[in-house]
């Protein structure tokens, strides 16, 4: 992605509740076009972000711009923001056009371009002829859509998305992350979108900034963030990850010799620490799928160590394998894609494990 | 019904709290002053003289100009009251909620004789006007109660969704949080109409020498050929209260099917 202009800055953005911390010094960049993920556990400090951005909610330090200009004293109805809410926020008494015209009732424009600009945004959304439709009588995933197009008929610079996908059943929020994404494709709106499911943000962001206890852990896309996460925590958060203890043995021109929990001696790149490493104690990791197990007649391309399977988990497409390595105090989960004709592996079988020292990521 | 006797017990309850009420239209038709059977004749005289009572009818006038002011009036401090409690913290609030909420519990008695008190010391006299501050006070906690659970119910979203999409914090209330409350407005409005309506303690100590409808009817009954008129009354009275709970009912159902709600009950 080429370098866009900044559509929001966060520059040590406070906020207090009281005595409580809520919000610990954000400084970030949203630029324009971005699909922008805010994801961390609940309590972390996403949805106030969100709200900062919204104006639904002040800050007590630092500064929040919106395309260049301050926000510190422009009310949520003056910013050129709107908001997909949680709940949806549908207004129950008004139909589905009254809904998605709700933005247009300052607008000058006449009363056929008005209802033409209403039918086109149900149009985008795939609601084409609900207008005349009682809101409440419409099903969740409709709803959604009602509560998009009503957002967007205002034609904002940002589109705030407060966990929209949550309250939908699994095949219906899959179906609509890919809706989105192709939506804001389609737009060309900054969306910004809060979530505390890790998949969720993968699948639809350009970038994503990792949120703990009111600070942004990581901020980075979503490859970056899988593949090099700059914590421990990060990494857990995100997908599945291995970690065993390891120790820097030595350091030199962009390389680090680590000695890791029982696979021995290793050398991996600088870039394989996106953390701060200071030598002494550390961690590996290594995702589920950067092992495989090998089979007869299959040899490593890099590195290979002998176990024992501990555990079988069969997903249908993948089976998940707890594999004790030799040397190894602990097991280690393994993904493997399932392939017709090779059975899957018992509990108790022996078997040979390959990795990849380029795979590891190195942790404090 | 697999209990007989919890059959003949409701069955006893029923006749208990509605047995009474039966004998208003009986006798308000019996043509004869003494309230006993056996019945006489059938009769609408008492109707007729009823309309033809001034004293009556300024009593139901007063009534009336009470009943509407103070409803309006509490509902309205309900309103404010209703939403600052559900929207907003404050401190000192459930200290404030709880000062409001007292006259609930309250004697009336003792809020009567108070208040009669206070106005005679503040030299103002005793009208139709100072029942209707009396009645404010005792109807807003109902208002409150009411109103409480229409505004805690509504979604905070739904306003800051309106307020998102370039509406005024005003516009937003009457757009949206206004007609979505409605239902529990009418509601706060009906039971405060009919509160005041037939309120007697505070009316009987703060009307002066305007008499309300529940103190005229007190005064008569010392005078027994007037009874079968008040028998006459009654039966109006009851046939009115039944038509306005059938219309807030129907405004209150209306209200939900409107919104999509469940219904969760409500007064009938």
């Amino acid at each position: 992605m080429t370098t866009r202009p900044p559509m929001i800055e966060f520059q040590d953005v406070h906020k207090y509740y009281g005595d409580y911390h809520a919000l610990r010094g954000i400084t970030a960049t949203i630029r324009a076009g971005e699909f922008f993920s805010l994801l961390g556990p609940s309590g972390c400090g996403k949805t106030t972000l969100l709200r900062t951005i919204a104006g639904f909610e002040g800050i007590s330090s630092g500064a929040v711009m919106i395309d260049g200009k301050h926000m510190a004293h422009v009310p949520a109805n003056k910013r050129p923001t709107n908001m997909v809410f949680q709940s949806y926020a549908i207004f129950p008494h008004l139909s589905v056009a009254e809904n998605v015209g709700f933005g247009l009732r300052r607008d000058p424009r006449s009363a056929a371009e008005k209802i033409r600009a209403v039918d086109e945004a149900l149009e985008m959304v795939g609601l084409k002829g609900y207008g005349n439709r009682a809101a409440h009588a419409l099903s969740g995933g409709q709803r959604q859509r009602v509560a998009l197009a009503r957002a967007l008929i205002l034609k904002p610079k940002v589109l705030l998305l407060d966990e929209p996908l949550s309250a939908l059943d699994k095949k219906m929020r899959e179906q609509m992350q890919v809706e989105l994404i192709k939506l804001q494709r389609q737009v060309g709106i900054t969306f910004v979108l809060v979530t505390h499911d890790q998949e969720e943000a993968l699948v639809m962001s350009d970038r994503i900034a990792v949120m703990f206890e009111g600070e942004i852990a990581q901020l980075d896309d979503p490859e970056t963030l899988y593949r090099r996460p700059n914590s421990r925590r990060v990494a857990d958060f995100i997908g599945v990850m291995n970690f065993l203890p390891a120790k820097v043995t030595g350091e030199s021109n962009g390389h680090i010799s680590i000695e890791a929990g029982g696979l021995g001696q290793v050398d991996i790149e600088a870039a394989q620490a996106p953390g701060k490493i200071s030598g002494g104690e550390a961690w590996v990791g290594f995702r589920p799928e950067t092992l495989t197990i090998l089979y007869e007649g299959q040899t490593a391309m890099d590195r290979e160590t002998p176990g024992t399977v501990e555990e079988v988990v069969y997903y249908g497409d993948m089976t998940y394998y707890d594999v004790r390595l030799d040397g190894v105090d602990r097991p280690v989960r393994i993904s493997m894609r399932n392939v017709f004709g090779r059975p899957v592996l018992d509990i108790g079988t022996r078997t040979r494990v390959a990795w990849s020292p380029g795979a590891l990521v190195l942790f404090r | 019904m697999k209990f007989p006797a919890l059959r003949a017990y409701a069955l006893f309850y029923l006749l208990f709290l509605y047995a009474p009420i039966l004998l208003l239209p009986i006798f308000a038709f019996n043509d004869g002053t003494i309230i006993a059977f056996p019945l006489k004749d059938f009769t609408t005289k008492w109707f007729e003289q009823m309309f033809t009572t001034p004293a009556l009818a300024q009593a139901v006038k007063n009534s009336l100009i009470i009943a509407v002011s103070s409803s309006i009036l509490a509902t309205t401090l309900g309103i404010f009251a209703a939403r600052a409690s559900t929207r907003f913290a404050f401190p000192g609030k459930a200290g404030i909620v709880g000062l409001i909420m007292l006259p609930l519990v309250l004697p009336e008695i003792i809020v009567a004789v108070s208040l009669l008190v206070v106005l005679l010391g503040l030299g103002i006299k005793l009208t139709t006007f100072t029942v209707i501050l009396g009645h404010v006070l005792i109807c807003t906690p109902y208002a409150i109660a009411i109103l409480n659970t229409a505004f805690s119910s509504l979604d905070r979203s739904l306003e800051e969704a309106a307020y998102d999409l370039g509406e005024t914090k005003w516009s937003t209330f009457r757009l949206i949080t206004l007609p979505l409350v409605m239902p529990g407005i009418i509601s706060s409005v009906l039971i405060s109409f009919t509160i005041s309506l037939d309120e007697f303690i505070i009316a009987f100590f703060l009307a002066g020498s305007e008499p309300t409808l529940p103190t005229y009817i007190f005064s008569q009954l010392r005078f027994p050929k007037q009874i079968p008129m008040i028998m006459a009354l009654g039966t109006v009275l009851v046939l009115m209260s039944v038509i306005l709970l059938t219309i807030a009912e129907y405004f209150r159902r209306r209200g939900i099917a409107k919104t999509g709600g469940t219904d969760t009950g409500g007064f009938l």
